[in-house]
């Protein structure tokens, strides 16, 4: 009795000419992948990776740079589902941070083996992520900053508050009244008051705990 | 094939004709050893080193004597196992690295290929009377064309 194994379909898009052929051959090997396309960044990139339904694609950062950064935020929504690797890639934090935020589920570094690569493609089809150590703490820095402080630029950006007006949603959200406020940032009480009432106009907020909760929301902060 | 492999033909065309008959037959019963090209492999990063060891590892006329990601090893390695061809990583294609004209320099039979992981072109180093370079595709058949002497060079 013969175990089938579904193979990961992959798609390898990268400018590098011996990349994408050396890389195929190594991948169509193992019995638990199947290569289904591979492709410099073309016009028509999004539609060539369509046609070849991956699981997953594999991109390196020349490909990215060439669709002007919009490559896998254009295949994420043209596949549902598909999983987006960045291949060959230098260990830059916001790199890496950007990737990230347009969807990427790993993250691989140039210094890495064409194995490491293959297990790559295998644990993101498993339903995991591979992100490499140095990387991680940025990762998690993000993540924790977001929970406790907003980016002031997001909001400043998506919800038009002033630098003042952000510090204030900051200070409101450890609980301080308008009165502890003034006094932190020698301003008067009714400085605040009116700082906060253009706030709340700005957000739509009916008080000043609703304003902290949107600029905390997922909508807020990209 | 370079002027060593040539040499080494003849050489062995020159033997078999002075053989016996039956040291002939002997020797056609037993496995001819075939004079492979030797090939070192320096790349960086080690993604591109497993790529090019992939693209080179499998063919049956070509050997690996040796590899490394160090550059401080290149030069020992060349003196210890004396290459037909070096396979480098190359930061900067306009500029020819100083370590390939300090080997061509001592090994002037040796041919050296120089690769960047970014670029589609490599360039490929080899002496005579002074040091030549051609681009050469960055490719599995562009490699695998400069390593067999039937690459289609482009003139820099």
């Amino acid at each position: 009795m013969v175990d089938l194994i579904e193979a990961v379909q992959v798609f390898i898009l990268a400018e590098n000419r011996l990349l994408r052929e050396a890389l195929t051959r190594i991948l169509s090997k193992k019995n638990d992948i199947k290569v289904v396309g591979a492709s410099a960044f073309a016009p028509d990139v999004v539609e060539q990776v369509c046609s070849a339904a991956p699981d997953v694609l594999l991109s390196d950062s020349a490909a990215v740079a060439l669709s002007e950064l919009r490559l896998v935020t254009e295949v994420r929504a043209a596949i549902p589902g598909l999983k987006v690797v960045m291949i060959g890639m230098d260990a830059d934090q916001d790199t890496f941070l950007r990737a990230v935020r347009d969807g990427i589920v790993g993250f691989v570094l140039k210094d890495a083996s064409a194995m490491e690569v293959a297990t790559a493609v295998r644990a993101v089809a498993n339903g995991e992520a591979v992100c490499p150590p140095s990387l991680c703490l940025g990762l998690f820095e993000l993540v924790a900053n977001q929970n406790t402080s907003p980016a002031s630029f997001v909001i400043k950006h998506n919800l038009g508050l002033t630098r003042r007006e952000q510090q204030l949603v900051h200070m409101i959200s450890r609980g301080l009244t308008n009165k502890e406020i003034a006094l932190q940032l020698n301003l008067s009480e009714q400085t605040v008051k009116n700082h906060v009432h253009r706030m709340l106009r700005k957000l739509g907020a009916t008080d000043r705990f609703r304003a902290v909760e949107i600029c905390r929301s997922p909508g807020a902060i990209a | 094939m370079n002027l060593l492999g040539t040499v080494c033909c003849k050489s062995l065309d020159l033997i078999w004709v002075l053989l016996s008959g039956a040291e002939q037959e002997k020797l056609s019963s037993t496995e001819m050893v075939v004079q492979k090209i030797r090939v070192l492999v320096a790349n960086r990063p080690r993604l591109m080193k497993d790529l090019v060891l992939a693209t080179i590892g499998d063919q049956p006329d070509i050997e690996v004597v040796g590899e490394t990601q160090d550059e401080a090893e290149i030069t020992e390695l060349v003196e210890r196992t004396r290459p037909d061809y070096l396979i480098i990583a190359l930061e900067n294609p306009e500029a020819r690295p100083g370590l390939s004209g300090f080997l061509l320099g001592r090994y002037p039979e040796m041919r050296i290929l120089a690769l960047a992981a970014e670029r589609n072109s490599g360039i490929f180093y080899w002496a005579f009377v002074d040091i030549r370079s051609r681009h050469v595709e960055s490719s599995e058949q562009g490699i695998l064309s400069v390593l067999r002497n039937k690459a289609a060079l482009v003139e820099i």
